[in-house]
């Protein structure tokens, strides 16, 4: 079924117009990921998509909700959560505390006032299940502004993982990523459970191919075309916007 | 390393109660003034220093508190309820002004509580009939817990001490709470706040008005203390003095503001039977910890506290800083 | 209320918003374009009328003294700017403690020099005369002041509009990034910026000084109705000063008669609703709410 489904969505800033009637629906599960040239939109279509930035018109529905015209915290609720291209983090907190917040958004008892954060189990038990999943335990008392790029790359997805989404958007997460770094993060991605569906903004070509169902390509904010992994490597129209007529590898 | 709060606290405590044997009368009821402007600048130090809301309006809630208890104190002597009523006005008040004002930020949010303090203070200023207008309003309810009424200074400084301890402790879980944490994670970075899927706007509308209740709190022992209270309490000097001593003590601490009152209310008192000059010797000081004073008082004793005796932890003390809260919020105010 | 009274009433207002418009201009102008809530900035107002006072008392006579004491506060300005805020650029609650601090002490010199009573500036001879304007008899000097306001603000209108150092300022408002981007010396902008505003609000301070007179804590009053301006006009426009001074010198001019003890929550209602609608002022162009 469709999970998430974006209908006719057009935004502009002033007299540009930066998304033009941008369809897009991701099935349970699915493998999703947007690729484009720089300046296609890629980062505005996810802004859109989650609220942070309002739409001119269109619609986004969300497993049957429509979070279009919502405030961009609503997303979490519906279960989509998202990952930033430039890391969005709490810089001067601990990677444990970063987790706390993370998980501590959609509990019951978020506006608890009268007592520590670190007396409620469930939010240590989870946050202590992630780090180790990512391998980031050993990191916990560190403050995120002293980890290194690839572990603070790392913890914005793990941010984003907290709330439990059942959609995933992620925005560019090997940006900036040494090849060693790249690779064990797509290894990360490819063992997702399929229970969490994924959006993906990508522009190493190799990570693309390497996870993607399905593939949508986004060119001067319009939807150029979507379609399977092998369709999309066969395309020469593709090609062209990318490299003017190279070959699809590394962008 | 793990329990120095608590012995902190401990200590805290300890002098607290061991104060009175040092001071004179005088001494005693200067320091019950310390603790109650404590118990305000704190409160004002909690949306500076962790929800990152810069007011110059803060004294409305102060003041609004020290005109309920003197107000209705003239009907009604119950302490209890006089308080209760004190807190709860400036929290009603505080909550519908953050309703209005929270989703202003930086400078702007300055200006509108600016204003919102002014226009508090005119109309105490204006309405004579009810406040007395400029010249003020004695304050004839008496301080009685039930146990007939408290006019010796010891005892009433002994009734600020715990106000002020029961303030800091409650302070103290709530900045460690889920709230406090949240709230302590807008000011660092709204926007993943919000992408993590936090109503922002919720969370520092709580904390606001917290933080007005405190402040109504301090405003009505302060009529107790002072049994006079006249519109200066609401007026943006008393509130640009708070946001002083906030920083003067340190930004992003608990402590650091309550030290700054003490460290401004004595001084004051110090100054002023010297010279009628104390606002320009304010005003210097004000400047001169701008251009030299690096973060305040709490940060100055820290950084002797860890040169003396922490020099071999040093990668430690790093994230101690974090625990504490003692950090570079100073950096963190974002227009 | 006949309609006689209304329009004296109006027009004292109009006058009231004049004054308050030349500090509001120069605040909101700072506060767009070098993002400083300059506390200080009532000072300026409160040191050109005791300047002012101090030559008239030295028979240099209005309009001479008028012109000196802008010059003097204008390098106050200057000095204020170049010594200690170019220090605590984009260090916000710094610069509230700084300007806070100085408005301290000016406040507190100025009570030391010339002592706590009101004073007052004479009207300047050849319009200390009522003007006749056919259905009303009217001070002259409140309309030279009304005059004056309004040639400013025509000014203004076209240095904003019209002419290179307008544009730079818009587009500094709007980014602040481009004007260095531009080749702009920043440095030198915002202290001309700077003492412009401490000028202008200078000169209100001179022409206000013989309708409002001058006492301490005249400061704060104007800073604070001047800081509303701002929020009701938004930043860094010089017509959101212009009709948002207006209003607040008409409100608070006619809330004095008729309600006086709600008259600054008459203008900070007005101040609500405006935000309310229009969260960056009514004319604000920057994304600062």
């Amino acid at each position: 079924m469709t999970l998430l489904k974006v209908e006719h969505l057009s935004k502009s800033f002033k007299a540009l117009n930066v998304l033009k009637d941008v369809s897009l629906e991701v099935r349970e599960g699915e493998r999703h990921v947007v690729i484009g040239p720089n300046g296609a939109g890629k980062t505005t279509l996810f802004n859109c998509i989650t609220g942070t930035l309002p739409i001119n018109q269109g619609t986004v529905t969300v497993n049957n909700t429509q979070i279009s015209g919502l405030p961009a915290y609503t997303a979490v609720g519906v279960g989509m959560s998202r990952t930033f291209q430039k890391n969005n983090l709490f810089g001067s907190l601990t990677v444990e505390e970063n987790l706390h917040l993370a998980i501590n958004a959609c509990k019951p008892y978020r506006f608890n006032f009268f007592k520590p954060i670190n007396k409620f189990t469930d939010v240590l038990e989870e946050t202590e299940h992630l780090l180790k999943e990512w391998n980031l335990w050993d990191r916990r008392d560190r403050v995120v502004n002293e980890l290194s790029y690839g572990e603070q790359r790392l913890l914005e997805v793990l941010l984003a993982l907290a709330s439990k989404p059942k959609i995933l958007l992620l925005d560019e997460p090997t940006s900036g990523m040494s090849p060693a770094e790249t690779i064990q993060t797509t290894k990360l991605i490819q063992s997702m459970p399929r229970s969490i569906t994924l959006l993906v903004i990508e522009h190493d070509m190799e990570v693309v191919f390497s996870i993607a169902d399905r593939i949508t390509v986004l060119h001067h904010g319009e939807v150029f075309l979507s379609g399977a992994p092998e369709e999309i490597k066969g395309d020469e129209r593709v090609k062209e916007i990318y490299f003017g007529g190279g070959t699809l590898k590394h962008a | 390393m793990k329990n120095r709060p608590l012995w902190l606290n401990l200590v805290l405590l300890v002098v607290l109660a061991v104060m009175p044997l040092l001071l004179s009368s005088y001494g005693l009821k200067l320091g019950s003034e310390v603790l109650i402007m404590a118990i305000f600048v704190m409160s004002l130090g909690l949306i500076i220093g962790f929800a990152g809301l810069v007011s110059l309006g803060h004294a409305a809630f102060f003041g609004a508190g020290a005109y309920t208890v003197t107000l209705i104190g003239d009907h009604l002597n119950n302490t209890y309820v006089l308080l209760l009523a004190a807190i709860l006005v400036s929290g009603i008040l505080a909550f519908i002004s953050g309703l209005l004002f929270i989703r202003s930020s930086g400078a702007y949010f300055l200006m509108i509580t600016l204003a919102f303090g002014q226009m508090l203070y005119a109309i105490a200023y204006k309405m004579e009939d009810i406040t007395g207008g400029v010249d003020g309003k004695p304050v004839l309810a008496t301080f009685d817990l039930g146990f007939g009424a408290i006019d010796s200074r010891l005892t009433f400084y002994y009734v600020t001490a715990v106000a002020f301890a029961a303030s800091y402790f409650l302070l103290r879980v709530f900045i460690s709470s889920p709230l406090g944490k949240s709230v302590r994670g807008i000011k660092e970075n709204e926007s993943r706040m919000t992408a993590l899927g936090y109503n922002t706007r919720n969370y520092k509308l709580v904390v606001y008005t917290l933080s007005g209740m405190m402040a109504g709190f301090a405003g009505g022992l302060y009529s107790y203390f002072n049994e006079y209270i006249s519109p200066d309490l609401l007026n943006w000097m008393f509130s640009g003095q708070a946001l002083i001593m906030v920083i003067v003590g340190g930004v992003g601490t608990l402590l650091g503001p309550a030290i700054g009152a003490g460290f401004f209310v004595i001084l004051q008192n110090y100054i002023s039977s010297y010279t009628e000059r104390w606002p320009i010797i304010m005003g210097l000081i004000f400047v001169a910890i701008v251009l030299y004073g690096r973060g305040g008082i709490i940060h100055i004793v820290s950084l002797i506290w860890n040169l003396l005796f922490r020099r071999k932890n040093r990668d430690q003390n790093m994230q101690h800083k974090e625990g504490t809260g003692i950090d570079s919020s100073k950096s963190g105010t974002s227009v | 209320m006949s309609v006689t009274t209304l329009t004296m009433h109006l027009l004292n207002g109009l006058a009231y918003g004049m004054l308050l418009f030349m500090i509001a201009a120069g605040l909101s102008i700072i506060f767009g374009l070098m993002n400083v809530v300059n506390l200080a900035h009532g000072t300026f107002y409160l040191a050109g009328v005791y300047i002012a006072y101090y030559f008239i008392g030295r028979q240099f006579g209005f309009w001479l003294s008028m012109l000196l004491s802008i010059i003097v506060v204008a390098i106050l300005g200057v000095l204020m700017e170049k010594l200690l805020l170019e220090r605590v650029y984009g260090k916000e609650l710094e610069q509230v403690l700084l300007t806070f601090g100085l408005s301290f002490i000016f406040a507190d010199v100025v009570k030391w020099i010339w002592g706590t009573s009101p004073l007052t500036l004479p009207v300047p001879s050849g319009l200390d005369v009522s003007a006749d304007l056919g259905f009303m008899i009217f001070p002259a000097y409140r309309i030279f002041v009304i005059l004056v306001g309004c040639m400013l603000a025509v000014l203004l209108w076209y240095m904003e509009n019209k002419t290179r150092v307008g544009a730079m300022i818009r587009a500094g408002v709007d980014d602040r990034d481009m004007l260095s981007a531009l080749g702009i010396n920043i440095k030198v902008v915002f202290t001309c910026i700077f003492a412009f505003g401490a000028g202008l609000a200078g000169l209100s301070g001179v022409l206000g000084g013989p309708i409002m007179g001058m006492y301490v804590g005249i400061d704060s009053e104007i800073l604070i109705s001047s800081l509303v301006i701002v929020v009701i006009g938004g930043l860094g426009t010089w017509k959101g000063a212009f009709i948002g001074a207006i209003m607040v010198g008409v409100v608070d001019t006619l809330g004095r008669v008729l309600f006086p003890s709600f008259t600054m929550a008459m203008i900070f209602a007005i101040m609500i609703v405006v935000l309310l609608i229009k969260p960056n002022g009514l004319f604000g162009r920057g994304a600062h709410a």
